[in-house]
């Protein structure tokens, strides 16, 4: 069976990925249309006249059926139009770059320290197999990934920052007057969000490392007598490391959900949090324009990762037949 | 091909996994026992908890833990201890309700694709992958935000948001077998569809089965804790493990208790399930299968 070249492959997952995005606007857009009362009644207010009402229904053409609505409302968001917050009345578009931009430091800085850590530790396990820093890392990675993590926040805030006093208990960025002092908020959300996603890929490394390392050829490496730190990062980590790829990107695309919770738990003004306030306050085209750049974002992290597999995977590079 | 004895085939017995509990990891059982356990709180909590779980100032606010109250009270005077025991309900009816959900309607989609392959295969695949590639915790958030929280429609709607993950691996399973000569049997005999799914492929996929819902178990605890959390859970005064972490956090320098109890249950619970999932996994998984998130 020919294995479909990568240019092509890459070429499908952009496609869907678009698609994806469609479909998620078509989600987004019906789950608002779910909520009570219409956009007239919720700029309004409750002491709104039914003449207002009424007068505001036929300038927004409410009345219209759903599809044209539909167009209509993703024709405006094609052209960078987000509508207006019905809290903040203010064009959403302003409010969303800002908040995605910290989104994604937070979940950029978050990785950043994952992939060398999480790696790092599975290699530590896979040095003795079974051997007491092996159980030892097996035990704390299955407690690390069994606490949900706003559970790991709030343990870390009353730890961390209320007792040791070494970090601020809330992520309050706007303040941040220094690169320093940004690092310095972000310590614990990004700690948080390591413990959940550490287990996955120690895991993976560590198996694979081991499988390698019983490999022929390494054993091969070691008789010939190379030296072990040698035979570890030239001979046998590059071809251990492409299980740990695929759960790293797993987890970057993870990372874009589960991100949400952690910046309530710190108050940290992303993109999450900023969702998850906008449906609280039924702010109708907030909750569209976070809902939709959130999962925006998830989908692009998911491709870049996808890409990102195909290409370190030497395996499927140079499969051609 | 004039033996037609092969039409009298039957589906193989699976050997030995009548008594596959037995040989399960010692682990797992373990974490078996510590689940059996956290079953028989939550069916016996009227019988087990000092106090109703809702009534406040059965003490006054913030008591440290004591004879009276052995986790201490809330900020309204409720028994932490009660409360946590009631949370436990909760957690268990909503996230079993979610992993059977998604077991069942993913198990039986994954089935039929499986089996029959071909367009129907290729369309529902393409499908499945679209909706793996929207965040579930937003779409769960629109959804449960929209439609107004409860406790059954966050269970329904975290489970139907697995589904597409169960479908893919029992479908992957059901074409491994889909080949074999007893399925050819069956269907040279004339059995439907249905009944070649319901009676010859899912005893040979009830393995993979009880995995998908093992995983999914610890997922949707996971998940509906944290939605509990945001406020999108089960609604107060209901005794949630998400939503009295939330409700204790704001005043966790009066007392930790009331945010402590229903973590360590929540950490407790999963960490089992996660432990059982590894042991059957062992069992019955055809590899890896890959995180619990």
């Amino acid at each position: 069976m020919r294995v479909a070249p990568i240019p092509r492959l890459i070429v499908t997952r952009l496609a869907l990925s678009v698609l994806s995005l469609f479909v998620v606007s078509l989600i987004v857009f019906s789950a608002v249309e779910l909520l009570p009362g219409d956009t007239a009644e919720r700029i309004l207010g409750r002491e709104a006249t039914k003449e207002s009402l009424a007068a505001l229904r036929t300038q927004l053409r409410l009345s219209d059926p759903a599809p044209e609505r539909y167009a209509r409302w993703l024709g405006g968001i094609v052209q960078g139009d987000f509508g207006r917050s019905l809290v903040a009345d203010r064009p959403v578009f302003s409010y969303i770059a800002g908040y995605l931009g910290r989104t994604l430091l937070l979940g950029g800085l978050a990785l950043l320290i994952h992939i060398p850590l999480s790696i790092g530790l599975g290699l530590l396990a896979a040095a003795r197999p079974d051997g007491a820093s092996d159980l030892a890392l097996s035990a704390a990675v299955l407690i690390g990934m069994s606490i949900p993590e706003f559970v790991v926040g709030i343990f870390l805030i009353m730890l961390l920052a209320n007792d040791l006093q070494l970090f601020p208990p809330l992520a309050l960025i706007d303040q941040a007057k220094s690169f320093g002092d940004v690092i310095h908020m972000l310590a614990l959300p990004v700690i948080t969000l390591n413990f959940a996603m550490t287990a996955y890929v120690v895991r993976q490394t560590r198996n694979s490392m081991i499988e390698v390392l019983k490999s022929d050829y390494v054993r091969m490496a070691s008789l010939r007598g190379l030296s072990p730190l040698r035979v570890l990062f030239v001979h046998a980590l590059p071809n251990a490391l492409s299980p740990a790829i695929n759960a790293i990107a797993l987890n970057a695309s993870w990372l874009v959900g589960g991100i949400v919770v952690v910046e309530v738990v710190f108050n940290y003004p992303g993109l999450g949090r900023l969702l998850v306030e906008s449906i609280r306050f039924h702010d109708v085209p907030m909750i569209q324009g976070a809902a939709l750049a959130l999962s925006a974002a998830y989908i692009a992290v998911n491709l870049v990762a996808d890409i990102a597999t195909l290409l370190l995977n030497p395996k499927l590079r140079t499969r051609t037949a | 091909m004039t033996d037609l004895s092969v039409l009298l085939e039957s589906r193989p017995r699976p050997a030995g996994r009548r008594f596959a509990l037995q040989r399960l990891p010692v682990s797992a059982k373990v974490a078996g026992l510590v689940l059996l356990a956290y079953a028989a709180v939550a069916m016996l909590a009227p019988a087990i908890a000092p106090y109703p779980p809702n009534e406040i100032f059965v003490g006054s606010p913030f008591e440290p833990p004591s004879a009276a109250f052995l986790l201490g009270t809330d900020s309204l005077g409720r028994d932490v201890l009660s409360r946590t025991i009631y949370g436990s309900r909760t957690i268990l009816l909503m996230g079993g309700a979610a992993a059977g959900l998604s077991a069942s309607i993913g198990g039986l989609l994954g089935m039929f694709i499986g089996y029959r392959g071909g367009v129907l295969d290729e369309v529902a695949m393409r499908m499945l992958e679209i909706i793996m590639s929207i965040p579930s915790i937003i779409f769960a958030l629109l959804i449960v935000g929209s439609l107004g929280a409860s406790a059954p429609l966050v269970a329904v709607t975290v489970g139907l948001l697995s589904v597409p993950n169960v479908a893919r691996v029992v479908r992957a399973a059901t074409q491994s077998v889909a080949s074999e000569d007893f399925i050819t049997a069956a269907r040279a005999r004339g059995e439907t569809s249905l009944s070649i799914v319901l009676r010859e492929l899912l005893p040979n996929v009830t393995g993979t089965l009880i995995v998908e819902f093992s995983i999914r178990t610890g997922y949707s605890i996971l998940f509906i804790g944290g939605l509990g959390f945001l406020g999108f859970g089960a609604q107060p005064p209901t005794a949630d493990w998400g939503l009295m972490v939330n409700e204790g956090r704001g005043t966790i320098d009066a007392s930790i208790w009331p945010v402590a109890a229903p973590a360590a249950g929540m950490a407790m619970l999963v960490t089992a399930v996660n432990l059982f999932t590894d042991g059957v996994n062992r069992l019955f998984g055809p590899a890896e299968q890959g995180g619990v998130r």
